[in-house]
C-alpha cells in the first residue's frame, strides 16, 4: 500500500502556495466592485438605455420616421409623426414624432435602432439600471427618453427660417 | 383570340406567345422577366407615354436578307420596352451590358434632382423609385451642386398634395385625369428641369377621382392630405374589404394601425372598379375610425339616453319585444351585410311573426314598384359593370352618373375612350358627362316620357318586326297622338337632336342606364315603362340599367328585407308594412316597436316631420347603430354596431356581385355585427338562432336562398360572384304608356 501521507501533503502545499499568491494579488488589483457604491466605468458601445437626442440649439434630431421601428427586431417601438409648424417646431423640416415609445421590457438591445436612424437621433447610451416595480413604467414615453433641454438652447418652439438656419450651424 | 393573332418573341431567350401589338413590357412580364419602369401603366394609354426611359431593353428583329436568308438585326439603339409592340420573331434582351449601363445612367438622372428625403416621405418603403434604385441604380451620384427647391405639400387640391421636389416627371397623372377620369385636370407646366404638374391655370384641382393618382404616382409627390404622416407602410396591416359609400362595390385595403383606420387602397378587380376608386370612397371611409363612434349601449332614463351595459340593453329590447307581440317593425339594412340581413328578417320572421321589414327610405320603391321585373325579369340592372365596355352605345338618362354611381360612370367613358363605344345622354341639366355624350340633351325636368315617346316613335317606323310583340296594338295606338315635334315641344330637346339619339340606339346594342332623376321621379313607373318599352323595341331587353343607390341596397332586397318578399323574392303569403306605413303607424302609436337598423329616418327619409313624429312618440324604438344620429337622439335604446371594418360578411353590389368582407380590427368588446344583436335578441326570447360566424350564415343562405346558391365562403374568391337570375325572359311585351306632364302628376303613393 502506499504511502498515503505525501500526496496529501503535497495537495496542501499546491492550495496554500494558490491562497497565498491570491492574498498577495488582491492587494494589487480589485476584482469585486462595491456596487452601488461604487461603479465600473462602461466601454465607449456599450448599449444600454435609450436616448432622444438634441441638436445643440435644443430641436429634436427624431423626425418621426419609424426606421428604428421597422428596423427593431422586438418590435418594442412606437412612432407617431405630426407636422411641425411654424408656431410649433420641434424639429428641422416638416415632421417630427409627436408620441414616440418603447417598451423596454422588449428590448434585447441590439441597436438596430440607433443603426437605422438617419439623424442619429436615438442612441442607446450606459444607464443600465433599468429595474422598476411596475411594468407600465417600462414603457418610455418621449418625454422620458429626450435629452433635456441644453442650457442655452433658444427658448422654443422656434419659427422655421431659424430652425433651418440652425441645424448644422449646432454642430461645429 | 385566333391563332394568328398570336406572335412569337424571345425575352432572355424564353420564348414567349402573346397576342400581336403586345408592349415588350407585358411579353417580358408573361415570360418571367422583370423590366424596371415608372410610366408605364396599363391602363393608361401610350400616347403620351414612355417618358421615364427605365424599361430600356436591347431588340433584334428578324430581316431577310437579298439572299433569301433570314438573320437577326439589332436596332441601332436600346428600346423602351413600355411603348414598343412586339412583332413576329423579336428577340429582346433584359440583361446586356449595355442595358444594365443604361438602368444606372437613367437612374443617376432621375436622382439628379431628386431630394432623397425617404425618412419623411410617404412613399418611403412602398417606392418603385427606392426600389429600383435598390435593384438597377448606381451606388451613388455625381453630382454634387445644390439641388433645385420647391415649396413642400403644395395644397392641389382638398384631398392631394403635391411636393415638386420629388416629381420624377413621368406624366401617369396627367395620363390618368385625360385617359380615366376626364377631367382633364393635371398637366406640365414649364418646359426641362423647369417642369411641374399642376392644374392649367393653376386653380385647385377639382375631380371626383383625384386619390387615384396618389396611387398610380410612382414617388412620393402626389400625397394624400389625410394620410400625410400617419404611417409608415411597415407600421400598418392591411385587410381586403369593400367600399360602403355607393352600391358600385369598389374593392378596397383597409390599412389600419392600432385598430384605426389610416387610409384605403383600392384592390384590383377588373370585373368592378379595376383598380380605381372615388372620393368618396378613398377619403370617406374614415368614418369607421371616428371618435363619435357608439361604443356602449345606450338607454333611455329619465329622458335621456345614458350609458347601460349589453345585457341591461338587450333585456330592456326583450322585454318591450315580448310585449309588443306582432305589432313590431324593423327600418334599414341598406348598410348592413347579406349576413345581417338574413338574421334579420329571420328573426322577424320566424320569431316575432312578423313581415313588417323594408330597407328602402326614398320615394323609390324597387323592386315592387318598378315594374323593372315584371317586365324584364330582373330588378335592377340587366348588365355587369363590364358588360358596359362592349356596347355599341350606352343612353345615360336621367342620370348625374359621376356622382351617382361613380364607378360605373368610368366604365362608360371607358367605352368611349378606349373601346369606340358612343355614349348618349338625356338629363334634366348638365352633368360631367358632357365631355363625351354626344349628343346631351337636357330635357325639360320632368319630361322624360315625351322625349322616350318621341324616340319609340322613331324606332316603331324602323323597326318593323316589332309588330311581333304582344301588346303591339294597344302600344302602337297610344302613341297616335306622338310625333317627333311634339315630343320635341313637351321635353324641350329639339327633333333633330331626338332623331340622333334614336340613330344611335338603332345602330347596335344599346344599354340603358337611369338614374335618380327617374326613380325620384313623381311618376317614376311610367318613365321606366317607357324606358322598357324603348329596350325592347330596340331588342335591347336584356340592358335596361336602374342600379340601386346605397351600399348593400341590393342585398338588402334579395335577403328579403321587403315587406312583400321573402328572401329570394319568394313572395309572403301576408305582406306586412313598408317605411312609411310602418313609420305612420309609429306616429299614430299604432306600432309597438320599432328597430332602426342603420337607419336614419330623420336625416333621410323623404318626409322628415313624419319621421320625428314616429320616432318621439309612443313606439318602443330600438335603434342599431355606429352614431349618435339624429335618428337614434330619438330611440329609446341605442345598441352599438360594428362597422364595414370589425365584422366578417357579404355585400352584394349594383350589378348583384357577392363579394367578402373582412374584419380589420375590434372597436371594443361591446360592438357586435347587427346579425350577433338579432341572435342575441332570439337567444333571450329562447327561440336561439345558434350562429358563430358570418360564414355559418352565409352556408345557410347558399342552401335557403337558391339565387345564391354559388356564393358559398369558399367559391367567392377576390373576385367576388355576380348571381344570375336562373333564366332570361321570354315573354317580352310592349305596354302603352301615359304622358302626364309634371304639373298634373300628384305624388304616387
Ligand atoms: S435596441 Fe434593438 S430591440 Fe431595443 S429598441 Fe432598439 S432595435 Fe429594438
Ligand atoms: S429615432 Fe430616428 S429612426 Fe426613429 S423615428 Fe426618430 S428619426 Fe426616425
Ligand atoms: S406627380 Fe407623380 S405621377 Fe405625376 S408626373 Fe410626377 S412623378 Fe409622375
Ligand atoms: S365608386 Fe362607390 S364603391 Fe367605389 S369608392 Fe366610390 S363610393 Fe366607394
Ligand atoms: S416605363 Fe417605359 S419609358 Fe417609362
Amino acid at each position: 500500500m502506499p504511502d498515503p501521507v505525501k500526496p496529501i501533503a503535497k495537495g496542501m502545499f499546491l492550495t496554500m502556495k494558490h491562497y497565498i499568491n491570491m492574498l498577495r494579488a488582491r492587494e494589487k488589483t480589485n476584482v469585486t466592485v462595491q456596487y452601488p457604491e461604487e461603479r465600473r466605468e462602461q466601454f465607449s458601445r456599450t448599449r444600454w438605455r435609450h436616448v432622444l437626442t438634441r441638436y445643440d440649439n435644443g430641436l429634436e434630431k427624431c423626425i418621426g420616421c419609424s426606421l428604428c421601428a421597422g428596423a427593431c427586431p422586438a418590435r418594442c417601438i412606437y412612432v407617431q409623426a405630426a407636422e411641425n409648424s411654424d408656431e410649433a417646431r420641434y424639429s428641422p423640416g416638416e415632421r417630427y414624432a409627436v408620441r414616440y415609445e418603447i417598451n423596454i421590457l422588449r428590448c434585447i438591445f441590439c441597436g438596430y435602432c440607433q443603426e437605422a436612424c438617419p439623424t442619429g437621433a436615438i442612441v442607446l447610451r450606459k444607464d443600465f439600471e433599468l429595474a422598476d416595480y411596475n411594468r407600465k413604467d417600462f414603457l418610455y414615453t418621449k418625454e422620458m427618453l429626450l435629452e433635456p433641454l441644453p442650457i442655452q438652447a433658444d427658448v422654443l418652439p422656434v419659427p422655421m427660417e431659424k430652425a433651418r438656419g440652425m441645424v448644422g450651424a449646432g454642430k461645429e | 383570340m385566333a391563332d394568328n393573332d398570336l406572335v412569337n418573341v424571345k425575352i432572355d431567350g424564353i420564348a414567349v406567345q402573346v397576342p400581336k401589338g403586345t408592349p415588350a413590357i407585358e411579353a417580358a412580364k408573361k415570360a418571367g422577366v422583370d423590366i424596371p419602369f415608372f410610366c408605364y401603366h396599363p391602363k393608361l394609354s401610350m400616347e403620351a407615354g414612355a417618358n421615364c426611359r427605365m424599361c430600356l431593353v436591347e431588340v433584334a428583329t428578324p430581316r431577310k436578307g437579298p439572299d433569301g436568308t433570314i438573320s437577326m438585326a439589332k436596332m441601332p439603339k436600346p428600346q423602351t420596352a413600355c411603348s414598343l409592340p412586339v412583332s413576329e420573331g423579336m428577340e429582346i434582351e433584359t440583361q446586356t451590358e449595355q442595358v444594365i449601363a443604361d438602368r444606372k445612367a437613367i437612374l443617376e438622372f432621375l436622382l439628379i434632382n431628386h431630394p432623397l428625403d425617404c425618412p419623411i416621405c410617404d412613399r418611403g418603403g412602398e417606392c418603385p423609385l427606392q426600389n429600383n434604385t435598390i435593384f438597377y441604380g448606381p451606388q451613388n451620384s455625381r453630382f454634387i451642386e445644390e439641388k433645385r427647391h420647391f415649396p413642400k405639400a403644395y395644397p392641389l387640391s382638398k384631398h392631394v398634395v403635391f411636393d415638386r421636389e420629388r416629381c420624377i416627371h413621368c406624366a401617369r397623372c396627367t395620363r390618368f385625369t385625360d385617359d380615366i377620369s376626364g377631367d382633364h385636370q393635371l398637366a406640365f407646366l414649364k418646359r426641362g428641369a423647369d417642369m411641374y404638374i399642376d392644374t392649367f391655370n393653376q386653380s385647385k384641382m377639382v375631380s371626383k377621382f383625384s386619390g387615384n393618382v396618389i396611387e398610380i404616382c410612382p414617388v412620393g409627390a402626389l400625397l394624400s392630405r389625410d394620410y400625410r404622416f400617419k404611417a409608415r407602410p411597415w407600421d400598418i396591416l392591411s385587410q381586403k374589404s369593400i367600399c360602403t359609400q355607393c352600391s358600385n362595390g369598389c374593392n378596397i385595403k383597409l390599412d389600419y394601425r392600432v385598430g384605426r383606420l389610416q387610409r384605403v387602397n383600392a384592390r384590383l378587380n377588373e370585373a368592378v372598379n379595376e383598380e380605381w376608386t372615388c372620393d368618396k370612397g378613398k377619403f370617406g371611409m374614415d368614418y369607421v375610425s371616428t371618435d363619435q363612434r357608439l361604443v356602449t349601449p345606450l338607454i333611455r332614463r329619465d329622458g335621456a339616453l345614458q350609458p347601460a351595459t349589453w345585457s341591461e340593453a338587450m333585456d330592456l329590447v326583450v322585454q318591450r319585444l315580448k310585449e309588443a307581440g306582432k305589432s313590431v317593425g324593423a327600418i334599414g339594412g341598406a348598410r348592413c351585410t347579406n349576413e345581417d340581413n338574413y338574421i334579420l328578417q329571420k328573426f322577424f320572421r320566424n320569431v316575432l311573426k312578423s313581415n313588417n321589414l323594408d330597407h328602402r327610405l326614398g320615394t323609390y320603391l324597387p323592386p315592387a314598384q318598378s315594374g323593372l321585373h315584371a317586365r324584364l325579369g330582373y330588378h335592377t340592372m340587366g348588365n355587369a359593370i363590364a358588360d358596359f365596355e362592349r356596347m355599341k352605345t350606352i343612353f345615360v338618362i336621367g342620370s348625374d352618373l359621376v356622382n351617382e354611381q361613380p364607378i360605373l360612370f368610368l366604365r362608360v367613358r371607358k367605352a368611349w375612350r378606349f373601346k369606340g363605344g358612343r355614349i348618349i345622354a338625356a338629363n334634366p341639366a348638365a352633368t360631367q358627362i358632357s365631355e363625351f355624350a354626344d349628343p346631351e340633351v337636357t330635357y325639360r325636368a320632368g319630361a322624360e316620357v315625351a322625349l322616350l315617346n318621341g324616340i319609340i316613335k322613331i324606332l316603331a317606323e324602323r323597326n318593323p318586326s316589332a309588330a311581333d310583340l304582344p301588346g303591339y296594338g294597344d302600344f302602337i295606338k297610344s302613341l297616335a297622338g306622338w310625333s317627333i315635334e311634339k315630343a320635341a315641344e313637351e321635353s324641350g330637346v329639339s327633333a333633330e337632336r331626338i332623331r340622333r339619339i334614336a340613330d344611335a340606339i338603332f345602330s347596335g346594342e344599346t344599354a340603358f342606364i337611369a338614374g335618380k332623376a327617374v326613380t325620384e321621379h313623381p311618376d317614376a313607373s311610367a318613365v321606366i315603362e317607357a324606358i322598357c318599352n324603348l329596350a325592347v323595341l330596340s331588342g335591347n331587353a336584356a340592358n335596361v340599367n336602374i342600379p340601386v343607390t346605397q351600399c348593400n341596397a341590393q342585398g338588402a332586397m334579395d335577403m328579403g328585407l321587403l315587406p312583400d318578399s321573402a328572401p329570394g323574392y319568394t313572395p309572403v303569403e301576408e305582406p306586412g308594412l313598408n317605411t312609411r306605413q310602418m313609420l305612420e303607424a309609429a306616429a299614430d302609436s299604432n306600432l309597438k316597436a320599432l328597430w332602426l337598423v342603420g337607419a336614419d329616418p330623420v336625416a333621410h327619409y323623404t318626409d322628415a316631420d313624419l319621421a320625428k313624429r314616429a320616432l318621439g312618440g309612443d313606439t318602443f324604438v330600438i335603434a342599431s347603430e355606429l352614431f349618435l344620429t339624429p335618428s337614434a337622439e330619438l330611440a329609446d335604446v341605442v345598441l352599438p354596431v360594428a362597422s364595414v371594418a370589425e365584422k366578417d360578411g357579404t355585400y352584394t353590389n349594383c350589378e348583384r356581385r357577392v363579394q367578402r368582407i373582412f374584419k380589420a380590427f375590434e372597436l371594443s368588446p361591446d360592438v357586435h355585427p347587427d346579425w350577433f344583436v338579432f341572435a342575441d335578441a332570439s337567444g333571450r326570447l329562447e327561440q336561439p338562432l345558434p350562429y358563430f360566424s358570418a360564414r355559418d350564415i352565409l352556408r345557410e343562405i347558399n342552401v335557403t336562398v337558391p339565387l345564391y346558391a354559388d356564393c358559398s365562403p369558399q367559391k367567392l374568391g377576390n373576385e367576388g360572384i355576380r348571381w344570375q337570375y336562373p333564366s332570361a325572359k321570354s315573354d317580352l311585351q310592349l305596354v302603352p304608356v301615359e304622358y302626364r306632364p309634371l304639373a298634373k302628376v300628384t305624388v304616387a303613393e
